[in-house]
């Protein structure tokens, strides 16, 4: 099994955390990180960032990085307003950031230069993902909206130009702030299961853009993870609880259970802050406000270890592939640069979009990996599967026809020429016989002049 | 029944002797040649008579015949008995339904011969039977196969010479519509038709409006059939509790209706209507009914067609935007040719339709419907094609009155039909804004605002109002677009927000629908309120008037606004509007307490308020003192039963204890995440003091101790005059407690509860030990006084004036105080304290001796006995321990087994003195709850060794005498 980590960071000034969670050895700590809810994000493995809490409202935001290797801030930049969530592709390319303001800000990782900010919510957007084909963006915000935005259309002037907004969809049905967000497997056609403070979690299809089930906890819930087979999703709840409920089976409400919750993951413990699950979809992993961070087994459903941040409350989890330079004693001797730099880190993220420089010239840049980029970037949603099937079932018959004339005016054709041919012969023997009769004519002419 | 044939045979003789006789002039023989035409049968069967034929069994009429009779007899030649079968048919269908069910093809298949009868009234039978029986008997399966036999011979009647039986034909189709609406698809195009031609010919007379009206009706009907209400049916599906999260969806067969063909049908008979309605007018001075009926008929048609167009129109421009267009998009393409068709031209000629001679109100109301509906159809279209501004003005003006006309006296006459019309155009008032020039839409925001201010809240008008209001403000539109343009129209969507609030309380809680579209729209609002700073400051300024929604507060009495007695969910949406206020001020959080505080609301609601204040709290919405003192006030005031706190019966009543328990959990929760602890402790150290000074009632008590802990458990920033006050109050209330335990088993039913009310005291104790002294203190001058110490508790208290039940509460105290393992450390610290109060107890008990009957001074002496047993109890072992206390430890190792590790422990360790008490304490716990066996061991030790052993074997067992006897001199 691939090694995993477990990063936990929190509001007050304790760092980020870092410990391996099959071993539970505690890695680096990197230092001075006070982040933001939903504000802390691997770069494509290669170095973190993470936005930070600002006290007063006036002063801008600051979006601090850390390479893996070394506790202390490398790089920071100071974007024009404070950022509460953050997220990057998984390519690493680009970072986007939610202000809160509502806008959110999407940076180009490699040069730093702002690519667009545009307004996207009425209030602070509080949390951001991505789809896991990478196309799209889901954000959610304070005011209860969930947007998911099309990265390619964004860009696309013409577009928005004649609709009016940028979106592909809003969806309002939350009366009050969107706490969390997670995505499905399957690009556009994936389920996305948001969270609320009005005590709802709702799954939405992207593709039919609705909701398709609204599910009513006991508790504000903080926190969703979803497990990989989609089968489940837990709900970490402000009673301290991590309710499971269902999105594949029917699950009818029981005594203990409002609809479509199949049961939950209980300690004694103050509310749920964030969840994630592990890849394997067995391990999952819990920080609460009293600062602990526990790892559940789902299938006995029983914690099986318990890490400790600090005193204050836990605001974001991450579970990482283990970072190749994070563990200076695996790797041994024979990369010792990559050991002691690591990745070099980007420059600072620029603060206003400069619309000026962007014809003047264009710089090229070259980063770590060259991300691949997929070149049919239009949608295949469940509606156009459908008119294709349709289509084809109704094109069904008349291809079949026009198989079968192609095969007749091939026989046609055919026996066209198997009639000349024929002609052809009859005319030669013809031509043969009377040629014969009138040769013999002749000779008996002959013959008979003769006698 | 068989007759034999009278033939005789003829003897048969010798043929070679023939004798033949023959009797001259008698009988001519047959000519050889002749035919014999005799016929000879074996046997003759004749048919049954089907008068006297045996029918048991068989579903008959009233007359005795069977269906297939009756079928037989519908083809009958004459009239009557033609009719007579029908009736007769539904004779039997009424009596026996399963008939129905399994002949019901046939049935129809000889039936539908009828459609085109020549006798009115056998077709009119035949309709009554199709419309009561046929076609409600049964909608299941092979729909289609029904609807296509009957289609054929009713498209033949439509072509039949007689005037009549045509009609007829389209009242058998409205028929067959009504219950079959799918199949309007499939033969559209021919309805389309047949339509048009019947009403091109014109055959109308003036005399024939009844007869033009049905047709009509039929028509309008056919046309709401047309595609563009599918929307509201997706609509009602959506609703996603239930449904499975990726379901298999089978494609929707019912096509839309997508052929040219069928569009050029609408277009004539669109023009058709129009000309008859034209004709329709210029012949009737008067509007009668019937007339006005026929024009409400086919202005109704025009209307569906209409919208039919624009939906479709619509529909095409919104899919070539997004990205993930709908599955379905009715591909109307509408054209020039088609918009230049649409123009209508000669409708509008006639708008508006004004009463020419005398003007009664019944006249008025009928031609308002017509001008509303010839409106709707307008603005419909005014979509799809640019009109020139003098008619837009026209139509505008229609609008502006009757607006104004609807206030004037829509109070007196709220028509249902002509309300449905007012809110159609309602619905249109959004779009039109954007339309029209600046002047008009002045004008018309007007009108429309006095409307949504002079709403009755019974109608239906409010809900249109609502929504067309909250399509205006939504930033989505153009709010914003508007304001740069024009502070005019700004001025009247500030006029909405403000009206919003006064608009929940006359709305009151009978109309939860509309209550709800207008908690709706105030969300959306609050929800995009940092927009821009002037919506946001209109926002902030709802909270004074929406305090009359939730509660509102004057001397003495509290006045209930609607919100607590609208429906649950209505409830949630309105507390979640608190949320974006950017301040809540303080008036409106103290409605919110009293609404909280009335045992009308569910608690679950309480709950979501909490939370709710929480996240803005959080979020920075509320001034942290502003919600400190809702939160006290929430404690403080919260009623619980007023009964006793040890009564197990009334189940509500518990539960409204177990609300509070929550609640204050709660609150101790939040208190904790607010931050700075000694700020806020210091904050509320004196408001908390006050609150139980005033000794209320002891869940209260309970619940603000409970706070205490959690902010300060050590009370060390706590001023002195506070830890008095403080000290009187938990004396108070520990005596009021224990006094108030029923009966004399107090170690099992109650136990629990005791725990519940001791647990926020002692852990008072266990961390400042000074309190503990100073409360010991307080209780001990409570044995002097005469005045019952807990008659100033407020709830229904035992009067303790008889000093026996002071004494004993003061012991049970005592000894609930001591079963808490650190709490007994505490009082092994208070020995003095409580040497005094024995002290006092014996005082008391020789000092009252002289007026106190014998039973009451046995009572003292028994309390007397159980405080010195507690004493011996709590320090016996303490003094041996002081003395040998390695004996004693490895005693108890003998007794009670400890932990294994305890053996291994060097007890000459230098914090050998803790670990030997803890060790004893672990040994007290056990031996408390112990078993048999080692109340055993406990005496044989008894004899061996330490006093104490054999004491608290005997005060476990609850048996004081037992102890005394062991007790050593």
């Amino acid at each position: 099994m691939e090694a995993e980590i477990v990063l936990a960071s929190s509001p007050t000034d304790a760092g980020i955390s870092c410990w391996d969670l099959h071993s539970g050895a505690e890695h680096l700590r990197h230092r001075t990180c006070s982040a933001t809810p939903h504000g802390l994000v691997s770069v494509a493995n290669n170095f973190l960032a993470s936005s930070q809490l600002r006290d007063s409202k006036n002063a801008a935001g600051s979006i601090f990085y850390w390479s893996w290797n070394k506790p202390q801030v490398e790089v920071k930049s100071f974007p024009s307003e404070v950022i509460n969530p953050l997220v990057a592709n998984s390519e690493g390319t680009y970072i986007i950031g939610g202000g809160v303001s509502g806008h959110l800000f999407l940076w180009e990782v490699a040069t730093g230069k702002l690519l667009k900010k545009w307004h996207a919510h009425y209030r602070a957007v509080t949390c951001l993902v991505f789809g896991d084909d990478q196309s799209l963006l889901i954000s959610g915000a304070e005011d209860g909206c969930v947007r998911i935005w099309s990265l390619i259309s964004i860009f696309d002037d013409m577009r928005r130009e004649k609709s009016k907004h940028l979106y592909e969809y809003s969806f309002s049905d939350h009366s009050l702030k969107v706490t969390d967000i997670v995505t499905g497997y399957g690009g556009c056609n994936a389920i996305i299961v948001s969270a609320s403070e009005d005590r709802t979690c709702k799954v939405w299809s992207i593709s039919k853009g609705k909701c398709i089930r609204n599910i009513v906890f006991p508790s504000v819930i903080d926190a969703v993870a979803m497990d990989p087979g989609e089968h489940v999703f837990y709900a970490g709840a402000r009673n301290g609880k991590i309710y499971i409920a269902a999105l594949n089976a029917q699950c009818p409400p029981t005594k203990n259970y409002a609809l479509h919750i199949i049961g939950s993951l209980s300690e004694r413990s103050k509310a749920i802050t964030c969840l994630a699950s592990s890849m394997d979809g067995i391990h999952l992993v819990s920080g609460s406000e009293d600062g602990m961070i526990r790892v559940w087994d789902t299938t006995k459903r029983n914690i099986i270890r318990i890490f400790r941040h600090a005193k204050g409350p836990i605001n974001n989890i991450l579970i990482l592939r283990q970072p190749p330079h994070l563990n200076p004693s695996s790797t041994s001797g024979q990369s010792s640069s990559a050991k002691k730099h690591g990745y070099p880190l980007p420059p600072p993220l620029g603060k206003y979009t400069d619309s000026s420089d962007e014809n003047t010239e264009i710089k090229a840049f070259i980063g770590s990996r060259t991300p691949n980029y997929v070149q049919d970037a239009s949608y295949r949603s469940s509606w156009t599967m459908m008119n294709q099937i349709k289509e084809l079932r109704q094109q069904g018959s008349s291809a079949a026809s026009e198989l079968e004339m192609e095969r007749l005016k091939f026989d046609s054709s055919r026996s066209m020429q198997m009639i000349q041919q024929w002609k052809k012969k009859y005319e030669n023997l013809y031509q043969y016989c009377v040629g014969e009769l009138l040769e013999r004519e002749q000779v008996e002419n002959v013959q008979k002049r003769q006698k | 029944m068989v007759k034999k044939s009278q033939s005789k045979k003829p003897q048969k003789r010798g043929v070679d002797f023939k004798k033949i006789k023959k009797k001259i002039g008698r009988k001519v023989l047959p000519p050889k040649n002749s035919t014999n035409t005799e016929v000879k049968s074996k046997e003759i069967i004749l048919p049954e008579q089907s008068i006297a034929a045996d029918k048991s069994g068989y579903a008959v009429s009233k007359k005795g015949l069977t269906l297939k009779e009756l079928l037989q007899h519908t083809s009958h030649h004459n009239v009557k008995s033609r009719r007579d079968a029908l009736n007769g048919i539904r004779d039997i269908f009424i009596k026996h339904p399963a008939e129905l069910k399994l002949h019901k093809l046939a049935v129809i298949e000889k039936l539908r011969e009828r459609i085109s009868d020549d006798d009115k009234l056998v077709r009119e039978a035949l309709y009554q039977l199709l419309k009561s029986e046929v076609f409600t008997g049964s909608n299941e399966e092979n729909q289609e196969l029904v609807v296509s036999l009957m289609m054929s011979y009713i498209f033949s009647a439509m072509t039949h010479l007689t005037f009549d039986i045509r009609l007829m034909a389209f009242k058998f189709l409205d028929l067959l519509l009504q219950h079959y609406p799918s199949s309007f698809t499939v033969y559209i195009e021919k309805i389309l038709q047949n339509y048009g031609s019947l009403l091109r010919k014109n055959q109308f007379s003036l005399q024939d409006r009844s007869k033009l009206k049905s047709v009509l009706a039929g028509l309008v009907h056919c046309l709401s059939l047309l595609g563009c209400n599918k929307g509201d049916v997706s609509m009602r599906k959506n609703d996603c509790s239930q449904a499975t999260l990726h379901p298999f969806e089978p494609d929707d067969q019912e096509d839309q209706i997508c052929h040219t063909g069928v569009i050029r049908n609408l277009l004539d008979v669109l023009h058709v209507l129009l000309s008859c309605l034209h004709d329709l007018i210029q012949n009737t001075p008067r509007l009668d009914a019937q007339s006005f009926d026929c024009m409400q008929f086919i202005l109704q048609s025009v209307d569906a067609v209409v919208k039919y167009f624009t939906h479709g129109f619509n529909e095409t421009k919104r899919g070539l935007l997004s990205l993930f267009p709908p599955s379905k998009i009715p591909d109307v393409n509408v054209d020039d040719h088609m918009i230049s068709l649409l123009k209508l031209k000669n409708l509008w000629d006639v708008f508006p339709l004004n009463p020419i001679h005398n003007h009664s109100t019944k006249d008025g109301d009928r031609y308002f419907i017509l001008n509303a509906i010839t409106t709707e159809v307008f603005l419909q279209l005014s979509d799809m094609i640019s009109f020139p501004p003098a008619l837009f003005e026209r139509f505008l003006e229609f609008i502006e009155v009757s607006f104004s006309e609807k206030i004037s006296h829509g109070r007196k006459s709220s028509l249902g039909i002509q309300e449905k019309h007012f809110i159609s155009i309602i619905k249109f008032i959004p779009r039109l804004i954007v339309q029209i020039p600046d002047n008009w839409k002045a004008r018309i925001l007007l009108a429309f605002t006095t409307v949504l201010r002079n709403f009755s809240a019974e109608s239906s008008t409010t809900l249109a109002c609502l929504s067309a209001v909250q399509e205006m403000l939504s930033p989505e539109h153009c709010w914003l677009e508007l304001i740069a343009d024009n502070p005019e129209i700004l001025e009247f969507h500030l006029d909405w927000i403000r009206e919003l609030p006064s608009m929940l309380v006359r709305l009151g809680d009978k109309h939860s629908s509309s209550s709800e579209a207008a908690l709706r729209l105030q969300l959306k609002l609050g929800q995009c309120a940092s927009l821009n700073s002037l919506l946001s400051s209109e926002y902030d300024n709802m909270q004074k008037p929406l305090r009359d929604f939730y509660c509102t507060l004057d001397e003495e009495s509290v006045h209930y606004g609607p919100f607590i007695s609208l429906p649950g969910e209505i409830q949630e949406l309105s507390v979640c509007c608190l949320y974006y206020f950017s301040s809540l001020d303080h008036p409106l959080l103290q409605s919110l307490v009293s609404c909280c505080l009335s045992n009308e609301l569910d608690p679950n609601v309480i709950f979501r308020i909490l939370e709710v204040l929480q996240s803005a709290h959080k979020a920075g919405h509320i001034h942290t003192a502003h919600y400190l003192s809702f939160l006290v006030t929430l404690v403080s005031h919260f009623k619980t039963s007023p009964d006793e706190i040890f009564s197990t019966t009334s189940d509500d009543m518990k539960s409204s204890r177990e609300i509070f328990n929550s609640v204050t959990l709660f609150v101790c929760l939040q208190m904790s995440q607010m931050g700075d602890k000694n700020l806020i402790s210091k904050m509320l150290e004196r408001v908390i003091i006050d609150q139980i000074m005033l000794l209320p009632h002891v869940d209260t008590i309970c619940a603000f101790l409970r706070v205490l802990v959690t902010l300060d458990s050590r009370l060390t920033r706590f001023s002195v005059e506070s830890i008095d006050d403080l000290t009187n109050v938990l004396a108070h209330y520990l005596i009021y407690i224990s006094s108030s335990v029923p009966g004399e088993d107090v170690e099992t039913a109650h136990q629990k509860t005791i725990n519940y009310y001791f647990l926020p005291c002692l852990i008072l104790f266990i961390k400042n030990r000074e309190l503990l002294k100073l409360v010991l203190n307080k209780m001990g001058s409570f044995i002097d006084e005469y005045n019952s110490p807990s008659s100033s508790l407020r709830c229904g208290s035992l009067p303790l004036t008889h000093a026996s039940l002071r004494l004993r509460a003061v012991v049970s105290t005592f000894l609930h105080m001591n079963k808490d393992s650190k709490v007994h450390g505490g009082l092994l610290s208070c020995q003095t304290e409580l040497e005094t109060i024995q002290q006092k107890m014996l005082t008391a008990k020789s000092s009252e001796a002289t007026n106190m009957s014998i039973e009451e001074r046995h009572k003292i002496q028994n309390e007397c006995d159980r405080m010195k047993a507690f004493m011996v109890l709590l320090f016996q072992p303490y003094k041996d321990f002081k003395e040998a206390n390695f004996i004693y430890i490895s005693d108890i190792r003998n007794l009670v087994q400890v932990p294994t590790e305890l053996h291994k422990r060097n007890p000459t360790d230098r914090s050998h003195r803790s670990q030997a008490e803890d060790e004893r304490k672990c040994y007290l716990h056990k031996s408390q709850r112990g078993n048999k066996k080692m109340k055993e061991n406990a005496i044989y030790i008894n004899h061996k060794g330490g006093i104490s052993i054999g004491r608290l074997c005997a005060n476990s067992r609850g048996n004081t005498e037992d102890a005394s006897v062991n007790q050593p001199k």
